[in-house]
C-alpha cells in the first residue's frame, strides 16, 4: 500500500518537475516568477488535444505538435509582453504574468467551455510488478519526463547554448561583454519552456481530465517545488518536485485527496520560515 | 432600474473597498496580493458566520477585518525574509487553501452549497423596496470613512515610510526605520479592509457560496488599482467604477450577442481585464492620475506660513 502510494507520487512528481524545471530557468535568467505557467500547461494541453481528438492525429504527433506550437506561443507573448517590460521591476513582470495568465486560460476556456475533455488514447492494461499497479500512462510519464530532463542536463552542461544560458543567468552585464546575445538566449530559453510544459501538459491531461483550471490546479505545487529547490536551480527543481509529489501522495493517506495544494502551500511556509534559500539554493536572503 | 442602478453602485462600492486595500498593499508598499479573492472569501465566511450565530452584523464586520488582518500579516511575516515574489506565491496558494476549505468543510461553510440566510445590517430600519438604498448610503459611507482614514494614513509618517520601503528598502532600513514591521503593519491594514468589503458582500447578497471567489475577483482589481494609478485613491475611485460598470455593463451584451453563451462572455471579459493590465504596465504604468508626493517646495511653502502659496502647492500635489 504504501509502495504503491510512494510511487504513485513519483510519477505525479515527475509531471510536477517538467513545468518546474521551466519555471525555474525562466526565474534564473528573467528574475522574475513566471505565473502564466500554469496557463501554458493548459494552453499545452489544449494545443495537444486539438490535434488529438479533433484532427484525429495519434497522441505522440499531437504532443509533438502542441510543444511547437507552445513554444512558439510564448516566443511570441515573450516578444510581446515581457520584452518591452524587461527592464522594469520584478513586480512589474509578475503581474504582467498574472495578466498573460489570465488571457491564456480563458481563451482555452472561450473555445471549448468549462467541460472536462480526454484525450483519445489507447487503454492498456496495467501490469503488476512485485505487487505494484503500474499504468501504462505512468510508464509513459515516467519516460517523457525522464527524457525531457535528460534533454534539459544535456543542453545547459554540455552545448555552447546551454553555457550560454547560464552565464547569462549567472552575470547577465558580463555575459554581454563576453558577447553573448541576451535576447537570443532568451527566445531559446522560452521555446525550451514552451517543449517542456507542452510536455506536461499532455501527462497531466492523461492523468486527469482537460479543464481550463488544469495548469491553474498545478501553479501552487509547481512553484513550491522550484521554491524547494531554490528557485534558479534546475536540478533542485526536480528534486522539489519529487519530494512534493511523494508527499502530496501520501498525505491523501491521512487529509482528504481535495487537500493536496495545501499540502504545498503548507511546505512552502515551513520551509520559507525555515530555509528560505530553499533545499539546494544559495543564501540569497535580504538584508 | 433605479433598482439595477443601486445594485451596480453596490458592486461599484465594495470593489473601491477591494481597490483601496490593494492600493494600500501593492500601490503603496509595493507588496503584491494574488490571493485577494481568498482573502475576500474569508472575510466574507467570518462575517457570514458571525452574523449567523446572532451575534450581530457589526460584531461580523468587526470579526472578518480581524481574521483577515491577521491572516495577511501572518503571510506577510512568513515571506519577510525574502524577496517580493515570495509574498506573491504565498498569497496566491493561501486564497487557493482558502477555495479549498470553502468547498471542503461542509459542516462549516455549506459546501459548494453555501450559507444562506444572512441576516443584514439595519434590516428593518426602513421598508424592504427603500432597504438597498438604505445598504447603499451605509456603504458610501464606509467607503468614504476608509478613503479619508488611508488619505490621512497616505500623508502620515508612516505612509511616507511605508513608500520609503517600496522605493528602497536598505535605505529605509539605513535610516533606521523598522522594513519587517512597516510591511506587516501595512499588509495587515490591508487585510482589515479586504475582510470588510468580503463582509459588506456577504450582508448584500445574503448568501455566499465558493463560486462567488473566482480569480476574477482578483484580476478587476489589480485592473481597478493599475488603471486608477498606482499609489493614488481618488484614481482608483474612477478606476474601480469604470472596470465594474465595464463588466457589469457586459451582462447586457449577452441579450444582444446571442452566438455567445455566459461562459464565452465571462471568458472575453477576463481576456480583456488580462490585456488591459498588460497594456497599462506596458504602455502607461503610471495609471490615469499620479501618486501623492510630498515636495520640497511644498514644504517651503508651509513653514512661511503664505497661505496662497500653500494652497497653491497643496492643489499641485492632489493633481
Amino acid at each position: 500500500m504504501i509502495a504503491q502510494v510512494v510511487l504513485n507520487g513519483f510519477i505525479t512528481g515527475m509531471i510536477i518537475a517538467l513545468p518546474a524545471i521551466a519555471l525555474t530557468l525562466t526565474y534564473g535568467i528573467l528574475k522574475f516568477p513566471n505565473f502564466a505557467i500554469g496557463a501554458m500547461l493548459t494552453a499545452g494541453a489544449y494545443l495537444a488535444f486539438i490535434c488529438n481528438s479533433i484532427l484525429q492525429l495519434p497522441l505522440l504527433l499531437s504532443a509533438a505538435i502542441a510543444a511547437v506550437g507552445l513554444a512558439a506561443t510564448v516566443v511570441i507573448v515573450d516578444r510581446l509582453v515581457f520584452s518591452p517590460l524587461r527592464e522594469r521591476t520584478t513586480i512589474t513582470l509578475l503581474v504582467a504574468s498574472m495578466g498573460v495568465s489570465f488571457v491564456l486560460e480563458n481563451m482555452a476556456r472561450f473555445a471549448f467551455g468549462n467541460s472536462a475533455r480526454s484525450f483519445e488514447a489507447p487503454i492498456v492494461r496495467s501490469m503488476h510488478i512485485m505487487g505494484l499497479r503500474i499504468n501504462f500512462e505512468q510508464i509513459v510519464t515516467a519516460a517523457t519526463a525522464l527524457a525531457g530532463m535528460l534533454a534539459v542536463y544535456v543542453i545547459l552542461r554540455h552545448t555552447p547554448l546551454g553555457r550560454a544560458m547560464r552565464a547569462v543567468a549567472d552575470n547577465p552585464a558580463l555575459a554581454a561583454v563576453r558577447g553573448i546575445d541576451r535576447e537570443r538566449i532568451v527566445r531559446w530559453m522560452w521555446v525550451i519552456v514552451g517543449v517542456l510544459t507542452a510536455a506536461a501538459g499532455v501527462l497531466a491531461g492523461l492523468d486527469r481530465a482537460i479543464d481550463p483550471l488544469l495548469g491553474w490546479n498545478y501553479v501552487v505545487t509547481v512553484f513550491a517545488a522550484a521554491i524547494l529547490g531554490g528557485l534558479g536551480n534546475p536540478l533542485g527543481a526536480v528534486l522539489g518536485a519529487l519530494t512534493l509529489g511523494v508527499v502530496e501522495e501520501t498525505s491523501t493517506l491521512v487529509i482528504p485527496p481535495n487537500y493536496r495544494q495545501v499540502v504545498s502551500f503548507f511546505a512552502i511556509a515551513i520551509l520559507l520560515l525555515l530555509r528560505p534559500q530553499g533545499l539546494l539554493g544559495t543564501v540569497r536572503v535580504k538584508k | 432600474m433605479t433598482a439595477y442602478l443601486v445594485t451596480i453602485l453596490i458592486l461599484v462600492c465594495i470593489a473601491i473597498i477591494l481597490g483601496l486595500a490593494l492600493n494600500l498593499q501593492w500601490g503603496l508598499c509595493g507588496m503584491v496580493n494574488f490571493g485577494m479573492a481568498g482573502f475576500f472569501a474569508l472575510g466574507a465566511y467570518a462575517a457570514a458566520l458571525v452574523a449567523l450565530s446572532g451575534a450581530g452584523t457589526l460584531a461580523g464586520i468587526v470579526v472578518a477585518a480581524l481574521i483577515c488582518a491577521a491572516t495577511c500579516g501572518a503571510t506577510a511575516l512568513v515571506s519577510l525574509r525574502l524577496s517580493d515574489e515570495y509574498l506573491a506565491i504565498l498569497t496566491l496558494g493561501f486564497g487557493e487553501v482558502i477555495r479549498l476549505v470553502t468547498l471542503s468543510e461542509s459542516w462549516l461553510t455549506g459546501g459548494s452549497l453555501g450559507l444562506p440566510g444572512i441576516p443584514r445590517p439595519l434590516w428593518g430600519w426602513v421598508s424592504e423596496q427603500n432597504y438597498e438604498l438604505l445598504f447603499l448610503a451605509l456603504l458610501v459611507v464606509v467607503v468614504l470613512a476608509l478613503f479619508l482614514v488611508l488619505e490621512v494614513l497616505i500623508r502620515s509618517p508612516f505612509g511616507r515610510a511605508v513608500r520609503a520601503v517600496r522605493e528602497d528598502d536598505t535605505v529605509a532600513s539605513t535610516l533606521g526605520k523598522n522594513v519587517t514591521m512597516l510591511r506587516v503593519k501595512a499588509f495587515a491594514v490591508g487585510g482589515a479592509i479586504i475582510g470588510i468589503a468580503g463582509a459588506f458582500h456577504a450582508y448584500y447578497l445574503t448568501y455566499v457560496d465558493p463560486s462567488q471567489f473566482s480569480a476574477i475577483i482578483t484580476a478587476y482589481t489589480f485592473m481597478a488599482v493599475i488603471a486608477g494609478g498606482r499609489g493614488s485613491n481618488k484614481g482608483l475611485l474612477f478606476g474601480a467604477a469604470t472596470i465594474m460598470c465595464l463588466i457589469e455593463g457586459s451582462r447586457f451584451l449577452k441579450d444582444i450577442v446571442q452566438v455567445l453563451d455566459a461562459t464565452q462572455l465571462a471568458s472575453i471579459r477576463l481576456i480583456l481585464i488580462g490585456l488591459g493590465l498588460i497594456l497599462f504596465l506596458i504602455y502607461r504604468p503610471q495609471g490615469f492620475l499620479l501618486e501623492y508626493r510630498l515636495r520640497s517646495s511644498s514644504l517651503l511653502a508651509r513653514s512661511s506660513l503664505n497661505g496662497a502659496t500653500r494652497m497653491h502647492d497643496f492643489k499641485q500635489e492632489a493633481s
